[in-house]
Parts: C-alpha cells; sequence; structure tokens
C-alpha cells in the first residue's frame, strides 16, 4: 500500500501539513531537549586557569557512598561538594622531588572583589599559579609588596583598571586599598583573577598549610608522571582519607570549577523534563491531527472498503502515510533542533542558570533519537487513529448516506477513565512531595495525564459542554443558534479542538503558577521571618559587621551566609548564622527546641519534615570536604524561606569558598539608616534595605526555567491549536457554501465560526484552569508544607486566558476567510 | 425575443446582454456571449445544452451567484449589477430560493430547521401555520424532527425544496435538481416542482441535461457555446431529446 500512501500524500497535501508540522516541531524541540541532555552528560567545562598543566593535583572533590543493592550488589556512588577540597602544602614539595616531575606550581584561592568586576567567581590568588594558566604579564612587572597586584587582561578592561592605578579590593576580612603593578596579556572568560605575590595571597587565603590545587609539569612523557604521582598520592602513602586526586584533561575542568557539576546535573534534569513532556505533548497533538484527518476522509477510505480493500489494508495505508510524514518531519526537525538545543544553552547561559564555560556538545545521538521517536509517535497516533477507520462501512461511500461519527468505543472510554483516575492519584500524590526535584515532574506528569484522560473523553466532555452553553448560545438568533447545533452535531470535532487548547492552558497555568505560588510563598516566609530593622548586603567582609556591630544603638547583628552541604549523598540549603542575639533578627518558626540553644558549631536548627528532631545527630559533609557533625536542638517551619538547616556561622565560613556574608541582619531601634550608612564608608559598594527580598537564587533560577519551558512548550501547543483549528474550518467549504446559498450572509458565517470557537475557547478555558488549579493546589500544599496556597497574580492569568483567545480567534478567523472567500458557486 | 426584454412587470428576471469570460488574456473562456432573455413570472423555464455550453453559468448569473462580465441582470426589477456582497446575498436571501443536485443542507439542524433556516438567517419569526403548510406540500409532515443524514436522497431533495419555499421567493433556482435521483423519486420531485408551479404560480429556472426533467417546464432555452441556440415551448421529452441531438450537431 506503500506507493498508494505517497500518491494520497501528495494529493491531499493539505490533511497532512498539520500532522507534518506537529510533528517537526516535536522533532524539533526533542532534539533541542535531548541537546542539553547531552551537553549535561557529556560537556565538560573548559579548564582556565589550569589550561597550561597537564596534570593538577587537588583534594577528592567528592562524597562517597557505597549503596547495598538487593542480591548483594555493592555500588558506589559518587556526590561532588560544592567548593573546593583543599590539599596539604607539604605535598608539592614531595611531587618536585619525583624524577618525572620538571616543576610543580600550587595555587591557593580567596574571594576578592573590585569594584566594576564580577560579583561572583572573582579570586585572589598568588603569582606563582600564574604558570598555571601560562600567563604572561602583557604590562608592568610581577606583584612584590603586599598591596601590589596582576590583574588578567579582561579583568583589567573590565573594571577600567591598569598599571599604576590603585582600586579597593574587598575581601573576607576587610576592603584594603591594592595597586595595579601589572597586566597579564591574557584574560579569563568566565572568572576574574586578581593575583597577589606568592606570600601575600598564602596569608590572605588563610587555610593555613593548605592549597586548593597543585599542577604539576612533566619532565618527560607525561603518562609516566601522571602515574608516578598517582602512586605517591596512593591512600597508605599520603596518608590522609579520601586521597588528593590527579586530574588530566579534561577533568581539569571540573577540578577549577567545582559548582559546574551542578550545571550538568541541571542540565541533565531539565533536558529530561522538557524532552520527555514535549515527546507526550507531541504525541497527544499529533494523534489529535491525524484523528481528525482521518475524520475528514472518511468518505475516501469508505471508497477504499467499497471497492474491497481490508480494513487491515487500510490501516496499513494509514500507518504507510504516517511513516513517510514521521520521517520527512521527523528528519528536518531534528536537524533544525540542533540551531535550537544550541540557541536554548546559550538562553540558560545568559539567564545565568548554567556558566558559559560548559561548552554545548551537538552530537548526532539527540538527532537519531529524535528521529525515531518522530517516526514512532507519528506511526503510534497513525495506528490509534486507525481503529476509527477501520469501523467506517463501505456504504458510507455510496453517495447521500450522511456520514455519521463512528461511536466512541469502549475501549477508548476506558482509557479515558484510567487516565482520569491516574492523574487523580498524581494529584493526590503532590500533598505528599516536598521538593522541588520531586514535585515538578510529577506536577507536570498529573496536568497531562488530565489532558490525555479529558482528550479521551473528548466527545463526552465536548457534548456536556455543549448541553449546558447551549442554552445562553441560543440567544444569538443566527450565529449563535448554528453554532450550538454544529458543536452538538459535530461533538468530536468540537472535542478535537478542545483537547490542545485545554493543554495550552493548563500547561501555561501550571508553569507559571507553580513559580509564583512557592516564590510567594518563600517570599512570604522571608518577610515573616526577618524580624530585623536594616540588612545589609551583600558580599560582607567581616570589617563591616565589625563597624556596624560598633554604632551606638546597634543591638544585634547577624550576620548570615548561603551555602550547600551534603547529608549522605543529599544536598542540604544551609544557612550560617552567627549565634548571639538570633531571636532579635531572625524567626524561623520554631516549631520545637528553642533558637537559644544554637550555640556553637555542634549545634544546628532543622527544616521541618526531613526526618530530623530535637537531639538528632547529624552528620554532613561541609562545601570543602570537610566532615562534621552537630546536633539538632531546633526544628523549624520556614523552609522555603530559609532553607533546610541552619548552622552556626563559624562552621561554615572557613569551609566555603566565599566567606563574605550574603547580608547582615541588623537589629538597631532608633537608629537612622545614614548612621549604618556611615559606618560602612570604609567598604564601598554595600548597600542597606529597609526589609529583606533576600534572593533565594535557586528559586530564581527555577522560575527562568520555567518561562523558557512555558515559552517551548505553549509555542507547540499554540501550533497544534492553529492546526486543528484550520484543518477543522477549511474542511467545512461545503456546510459554508450551503449556508451562504441558503442566504446566509458572510458576516453571518463569520460570527457563527466565532460562536463555535468562541465555545471550545471557554470550555477549554475552564477545563485547563481547573486542571491547573486541582494540581497546583496539591503542589502547592506539599511544596510548602500547607503553610502556603495557590498564589495567581491576575494580570498572568489574564495573559494567558486572554493569549489563548486571541489566539483561537486568529486561527479561526484567518481559515475561514479563505474558505468563504472561494467563491459562491456551488460547492 | 429582443424587444420583448425590456423588463416589463411581467418578467421575473431579465438578462441583458450578459457576458462572463473566465481568465484572462489569451487563457481566457467565454461562457455566456451576449445573452439576452427574460423569463416570465409564473412560468417553469428549463435551460438545457450540451457540457461546457454554459447553462450553469447563467444560472449561477441570473441568480446573482455570480457577476457577469458585461451585462445587466434583473431579478423582480432590481438591478444586480450595482449590489454590494451583502446587498446581493440580502436580495437573494429574499427573492431567490435555490434548489441542488446536491442538496446542500446543513447536516447538523433537523428537517425543520433546515427549512426555517432563510427566515431565521433574514432574521423573522417562522410562521408555523407557513412551515406547516410548506412541509405538507413536499410531504414531509412525519420527518420534520429527522436530521439530513436519515433521510434518503429524495427526501432531501424535498427538504432543499421546501427550504426554497418558505420564504414565498419569487424564482426558485434548480440547478440538476434530480441528478443525484433514481428515476421513480426523480419523478415525485419534478412533479412537485410542477404543482408549486401551477397551484401557486411559483417561477421557476431550472438547469438540467435530463430531457425527461425539462420536458416538465413550460418552456426550454437550449444554450450551445454561451449563446441561446432556440427555445421550445411546451416540450415533451422526444423533442427535447431530439432538438438536443440536432443542437449537438449544429454546434459543430
Amino acid at each position: 500500500m506503500l506507493p498508494f500512501a505517497v500518491a494520497t500524500l501528495r494529493h491531499r497535501k493539505g490533511g497532512f501539513i498539520g500532522a507534518l508540522i506537529a510533528l517537526f516541531c516535536a522533532a524539533a524541540l526533542v532534539t533541542g531537549c535531548g541537546t542539553l541532555l547531552t551537553t549535561g552528560i557529556l560537556g565538560t567545562v573548559k579548564p582556565e586557569r589550569f589550561a597550561a598543566a597537564p596534570l593538577v593535583v587537588t583534594g577528592d572533590q567528592n562524597v562517597h557512598a557505597v549503596e547495598i543493592k538487593s542480591k548483594g550488589k555493592v555500588k558506589n556512588k559518587a556526590k561532588p561538594v560544592s567548593d573546593h577540597v583543599w590539599v596539604a602544602a607539604g605535598l608539592a614539595d614531595r611531587i618536585r622531588a619525583l624524577p618525572s616531575v620538571k616543576s610543580v606550581a600550587a595555587e591557593v584561592l580567596f574571594a576578592a572583589y573590585l569594584p566594576g568586576g564580577p560579583t561572583s567567581d572573582s579570586f585572589g590568588h598568588g603569582w606563582e599559579s600564574a604558570s598555571l594558566s601560562a600567563l604572561a604579564l602583557g604590562s608592568g612587572r610581577a606583584p612584590s609588596a603586599p598591596d601590589e597586584v596582576v590583574l588578567d587582561a579582561s579583568t583589567a578592561a573590565r573594571t577600567h583598571l591598569h598599571v599604576g592605578s590603585t582600586a579597593p579590593l574587598r575581601t573576607e576580612s576587610g576592603t584594603m586599598p591594592v595597586r595595579v603593578v601589572g597586566v597579564t596579556s591574557q584574560g579569563f572568560a568566565s572568572q576574574a583573577a586578581v593575583y597577589f605575590s606568592t606570600a601575600e595571597a598564602r596569608k590572605l587565603a588563610g587555610h593555613d598549610g593548605l592549597v586548593d590545587a597543585i599542577g604539576v609539569f612533566p619532565a618527560g612523557d607525561p603518562a609516566s608522571t601522571e602515574r608516578d604521582v598517582k602512586a605517591l598520592l596512593s591512600p597508605t602513602a599520603a596518608g590522609t582519607v579520601p586521597a588528593p586526586v590527579v586530574h588530566t584533561g579534561d577533568s581539569r575542568g571540573p577540578a577549577e570549577f567545582p559548582d559546574s557539576a551542578n550545571a550538568s546535573v541541571r542540565l541533565v534534569s531539565m533536558g529530561a523534563v522538557l524532552g520527555g513532556t514535549s515527546l507526550i505533548v507531541a504525541v497527544l497533538v499529533v494523534v489529535g491531527t491525524f484523528a481528525l484527518s482521518i475524520q475528514q476522509r472518511q468518505r475516501e477510505i469508505a471508497v477504499l472498503r467499497a471497492v474491497a480493500a481490508t480494513g487491515k489494508q487500510v490501516r496499513k495505508m494509514i500507518g504507510g502515510e504516517a511513516l513517510a510524514v514521521g520521517l520527512a518531519a521527523g528528519i528536518a526537525g531534528a536537524l533544525a533542533g540542533l540551531p535550537l538545543g544550541a540557541w536554548l544553552h546559550e538562553e540558560f547561559v545568559s539567564l545565568d542558570i548554567i556558566p558559559a564555560n560548559v561548552p554545548v556538545v551537538l552530537s548526532v545521538f539527540p538527532v537519531f533519537a529524535s528521529v525515531l521517536a518522530t517516526v514512532f509517535a507519528g506511526w503510534a497516533a497513525a495506528r490509534i487513529s486507525a481503529r476509527r477507520a477501520t469501523r467506517i462501512r463501505p456504504v458510507e461511500a455510496l453517495g447521500e448516506a450522511e456520514l455519521k461519527p463512528p461511536r466512541v468505543s469502549f475501549v477508548r472510554a476506558l482509557f479515558g477513565v484510567l487516565a482520569i483516575v491516574g492523574a487523580t492519584v498524581l494529584t493526590a500524590v503532590l500533598t505528599a512531595l516536598h521538593s522541588d526535584a520531586a514535585a515538578t515532574p510529577v506536577c507536570f506528569n498529573a496536568v497531562l495525564l488530565w489532558c490525555i484522560g479529558l482528550a479521551l473523553l473528548g466527545p463526552w466532555v465536548a457534548r456536556l459542554a455543549v448541553a449546558v452553553l447551549g442554552v445562553p448560545l441560543r440567544m444569538s438568533r443566527v450565529g449563535g443558534y448554528l453554532a450550538a447545533n454544529n458543536l452538538r452535531a459535530a461533538a468530536p470535532r468540537m472535542a478535537s479542538v478542545i483537547t490542545p487548547l485545554t493543554l495550552m492552558t493548563a500547561m501555561a497555568c501550571t508553569i507559571l503558577f507553580s513559580q509564583t505560588s512557592v516564590a510567594d510563598a518563600a517570599t512570604a516566609q522571608r518577610a515573616a521571618g526577618n524580624v530585623a530593622d536594616y540588612v545589609v548586603g551583600s558580599k560582607v567582609p567581616a570589617s563591616a559587621a565589625g563597624s556596624v556591630k560598633a554604632v551606638p544603638g546597634v543591638r544585634t547583628v547577624t550576620e548570615v551566609l548561603h551555602a550547600t552541604v551534603r547529608t549522605g549523598l543529599n544536598n542540604r540549603s544551609v544557612l550560617g548564622v552567627t549565634p548571639a542575639g538570633l531571636a532579635d533578627t531572625l524567626d524561623l518558626g520554631v516549631t520545637d527546641g528553642s533558637i537559644a540553644s544554637l550555640t556553637g558549631p555542634d549545634t544546628a536548627a532543622a527544616a521541618y519534615g526531613q526526618g530530623y528532631h530535637v537531639g538528632s545527630q547529624v552528620s554532613m559533609t561541609l562545601p570543602d570536604g570537610t566532615p562534621a557533625r552537630v546536633t539538632i536542638v531546633a526544628v523549624y517551619s520556614r523552609q522555603l524561606g530559609f532553607g533546610d538547616l541552619v548552622l552556626a556561622h563559624d562552621l561554615v565560613a572557613p569551609h566555603v569558598d566565599v566567606p563574605l556574608d550574603d547580608e547582615l541582619l541588623v537589629k538597631a531601634p532608633g537608629v537612622s539608616p545614614g548612621a549604618l550608612a556611615a559606618a560602612l564608608k570604609a567598604d564601598p559598594g554595600l548597600g542597606i534595605r529597609d526589609r529583606v527580598r533576600a534572593q533565594a537564587s535557586h528559586n530564581d533560577a527555577g522560575a527562568k526555567i520555567g518561562y523558557v519551558t512555558l515559552g517551548l512548550i505553549v509555542a507547540f501547543t499554540a501550533i497544534a491549536v492553529v492546526n486543528t483549528l484550520a484543518m477543522s474550518i477549511s474542511d467545512r467549504g461545503r456546510e459554508f457554501a450551503a449556508l451562504r446559498l441558503t442566504g446566509a450572509t458572510r458576516r453571518q458565517v463569520q460570527r457563527m465560526l466565532g460562536w463555535e470557537t468562541a465555545t471550545a475557547v471557554a470550555v477549554a478555558a475552564a477545563l485547563g484552569l481547573a486542571i491547573a488549579a486541582a494540581v497546583l493546589t496539591t503542589y502547592a500544599s506539599g511544596m510548602t508544607r500547607g503553610t502556603g496556597g495557590l498564589s495567581v497574580p491576575p494580570a498572568m492569568l489574564a495573559v494567558v486566558v486572554g493569549g489563548g483567545a486571541v489566539l483561537a480567534g486568529l486561527a479561526t478567523w484567518v481559515p475561514a476567510r479563505a474558505a468563504l472567500a472561494a467563491g459562491l458557486r456551488e460547492g | 425575443m429582443n424587444e420583448a426584454i425590456t423588463g416589463t412587470a411581467a418578467e421575473a428576471i431579465t438578462l441583458q446582454a450578459v457576458s462572463k469570460v473566465y481568465g484572462k488574456g489569451r487563457g481566457a473562456v467565454a461562457a455566456l456571449r451576449e445573452v439576452s432573455v427574460g423569463l416570465p413570472k409564473g412560468g417553469f423555464t428549463a435551460i438545457m445544452g450540451p457540457s461546457g455550453s454554459g447553462k450553469s453559468t447563467f444560472l449561477h448569473c441570473a441568480a446573482g451567484l455570480d457577476r457577469p462580465t458585461a451585462g445587466t441582470v434583473r431579478l423582480g426589477g432590481t438591478d444586480l449589477s450595482g449590489l454590494s456582497e451583502t446587498k446581493l446575498t440580502e436580495l437573494r436571501r429574499e427573492r431567490a430560493g435555490f434548489v441542488f443536485q446536491a442538496f446542500n443542507l446543513v447536516s447538523s439542524l433537523t428537517v425543520s430547521q433546515n427549512i426555517t433556516l432563510p427566515l431565521r438567517l433574514a432574521g423573522k419569526r417562522a410562521n408555523g401555520a407557513r412551515l406547516t403548510e410548506v412541509v405538507q406540500r413536499v410531504g414531509l409532515a412525519e420527518r420534520t424532527h429527522h436530521r439530513p443524514g436519515q433521510l434518503s436522497g429524495g427526501q432531501q431533495q424535498r427538504v432543499a425544496i421546501a427550504r426554497a419555499l418558505i420564504a414565498d421567493p419569487e424564482v426558485i433556482f434548480a440547478d440538476e435538481p434530480t441528478g443525484a435521483l433514481d428515476t421513480m423519486t426523480a419523478r415525485e420531485v419534478l412533479v412537485l416542482l410542477r404543482e408549486t408551479v401551477d397551484t401557486m404560480g411559483q417561477t421557476i429556472v431550472m438547469v438540467t441535461h435530463d430531457p425527461v426533467a425539462a420536458s416538465y417546464a413550460d418552456t426550454v432555452l437550449f444554450l450551445a457555446d454561451g449563446r441561446i441556440a432556440d427555445t421550445m415551448h411546451a416540450p415533451t421529452a422526444a423533442t427535447v431529446a431530439d432538438r438536443m441531438i440536432r443542437l449537438g450537431a449544429w454546434s459543430r
């Protein structure tokens, strides 16, 4: 039947363009997401500072755990910590002593910020480590006096500093004036580097007797040097557990940028969620499109059946058509998806969700996967629709017998009910999911399952909706009356329009309002929890905290530091706070124990719901890999606003790359902002705010990812909406001609179509909003542990609903104009 | 004939030097060439001619479905050439009824809804008595709540005739009304059309290629190559068929 299928395709271009476009977009989306996924898995961050050192030795950046699986299988798992893990400085001398080593250079790093420079990834180093990146002086000389620095070329350009300038440099201890004595000829793309003299840098970096990395230059064959260094570092020889690690080639990147591992994880999960969602949406859309095109070809298929084609042959023909369409659309779309993937990557980089130095990996793997997925989706969609085609009776070919849509089958109804049941279960499950990672995919799947259920039960839903809306519709004597009758008589057609519209509304609301609900709940918690009078931020050095404390009238200054630790392999967001007078500035919503018992590095408070209670002992790995053990003294409820754990500042600060405080919470009743500002004079660039609007950065990234995702999925469903409407209208030429011949004006026919679309939009909006409301209510209740409800900004809601209506209106008006312009001679 | 077409009150439709050319330049095809004719009120006129003779174009132009390239068409005394598309539709709605080979019923509406549709479109209320009368006349009294899909071809065509009659139009235009029907059903439909002329004084213009159908008319106009080749009064199937055969030969 394939030649026949191809001939049909050629003949009936119109009907297939819809499916072609839907599959094309699906293929492009899947390739795009696949590209993100491959970048996450295969992509490596390029080393910058370590680019010239063939071997780099650092501490072990991973937390290890042994999982014992069933059947006695043992699996070693490793997860990276968020900051640099330091190694003993003395190791450098021992490596240098190896005969196969030509030279070594150690690196230290400490947070150092220049006015006008970047506010993250800006570090001071010792001049010794410039050789790791083969930096050469472009102008000036190497630093020698304690206040002399050399800048890398890009930082110098960005901060408008040159040899001879002076600038205030903010570091952990305070703001110090530095003199630029040299600028290198090369610059770094994704960080700022400030080089001090080697001795001064060691002093500023703290970490006595430790360095964050040792670069090794081999004397001869790098492979033999690597062997020698590894032997030296083996646990028994090095005497430390875990042993330092040798990095070569691409693995030097993650050693230089420990947080790039998070970006990879983010890319993988984002790519998977987005890709999976778009694939399901694609199947839904394509099934709809094929079903519509088969409905429209009912008579043609009946003719085939009449000339004695068996049901199997018809199914084969339809499957063949789908294969041809799927292959054409899949290949074209998959190729178009590569630039889409690159664009997505660029977007995420520019939104600061992933670092710029993880270059996108364009590989053939997502292309092949996408072509396969698309062809299969198209073929499956066609086979599902073809079930209907086989039930078309041959007699329907014989002229006048009016074509009746086949009855909706029992199997379809059954699956519809099952999908609704599944969706209800998923929706209910959401109340028990409290983390973003667990709740988001379930949330999307619940919405999709609701939509699938509604799509399967579509004709009944449509009939019910028309029964209700038909009454007001008939108030309009011509347009509404005709529309109501048409909708009742052609419920499946209406259902096929409602499905993508519902999907679009539900998806858009879910993506938008899941963000706003959680963000608003977090903001509310922060607003309620922050009882300080002023907030000073950000990247505050210790000296500033001291001078604020010295201002007369200031009662309490709480230094706050955000960080990420691991308990076992799990990531926990923590807040490091100075315990003194904590109750003055921070109200965590303590439900058990007392925050006053948080006194030193061995105590902590934990958010409710993680299985900790007062008296629990918690072992954790600090950001630089140091193990720590704390006793829980309080349990609090405001997790969204303040993170999973609250630790003592003294426990956190020595073990992070950036120990500068993210904010100072100041309790100073009756003290004017001016008095505080005067105290901060020595540290330019710090701001004072009345109340905290502290940014919880992960929420921000979540919202941005949400918007990009939203854009893609909505664009895709919008195409489906336009597609379906255009297909359903352009096929009704005969009907319009009949109406026109009976005396209907063009305007009357247009109004009729307008009413039909308006009804579909109203039904879809109601269903979409109902789905979103159901899913989001349980989602919000789970994420906020019942503390926050649904938060829906009316303007956004208006944009979603109004946007859908405008889109549907346009998608009606344009094909209606075309169908009506075709003239009035007998159709 | 030409003296009889000055647009007297006795004529339902008047065509004056009507030409219709499709396409432009070299590919242009003239479907009607300066046709002038007047069709009397209360008359049943059949238009006959071989394929491509322009008979459908004639009907479309006369009914205001299509605009002539040149010449004027008067429907019930109104010149159609100056009317906008909407005005034209409204005029058709008031003064013309249509019956087509493909029935052209609205599938989502019941029989009575289909019949009263023109009134509804014109913003008028359907008169119950009038509906009953029309439905009875076409013999569908028991089927008013059926949908077109549940009716036979002949029944559908009778719905179309009832729909054409409901607004009491000046002219009913029928384009091959029996083309999709078997001979028995076709006969019933033609008898129905004839009755409306005889008992209600309805004017009917019917395009057909079937000599038997044409024999139900008062007058037959023969078209060939876009011109009126002949006129025959009181036709019978045999004379029409005979004339058609010679028409083919004559036109060559």
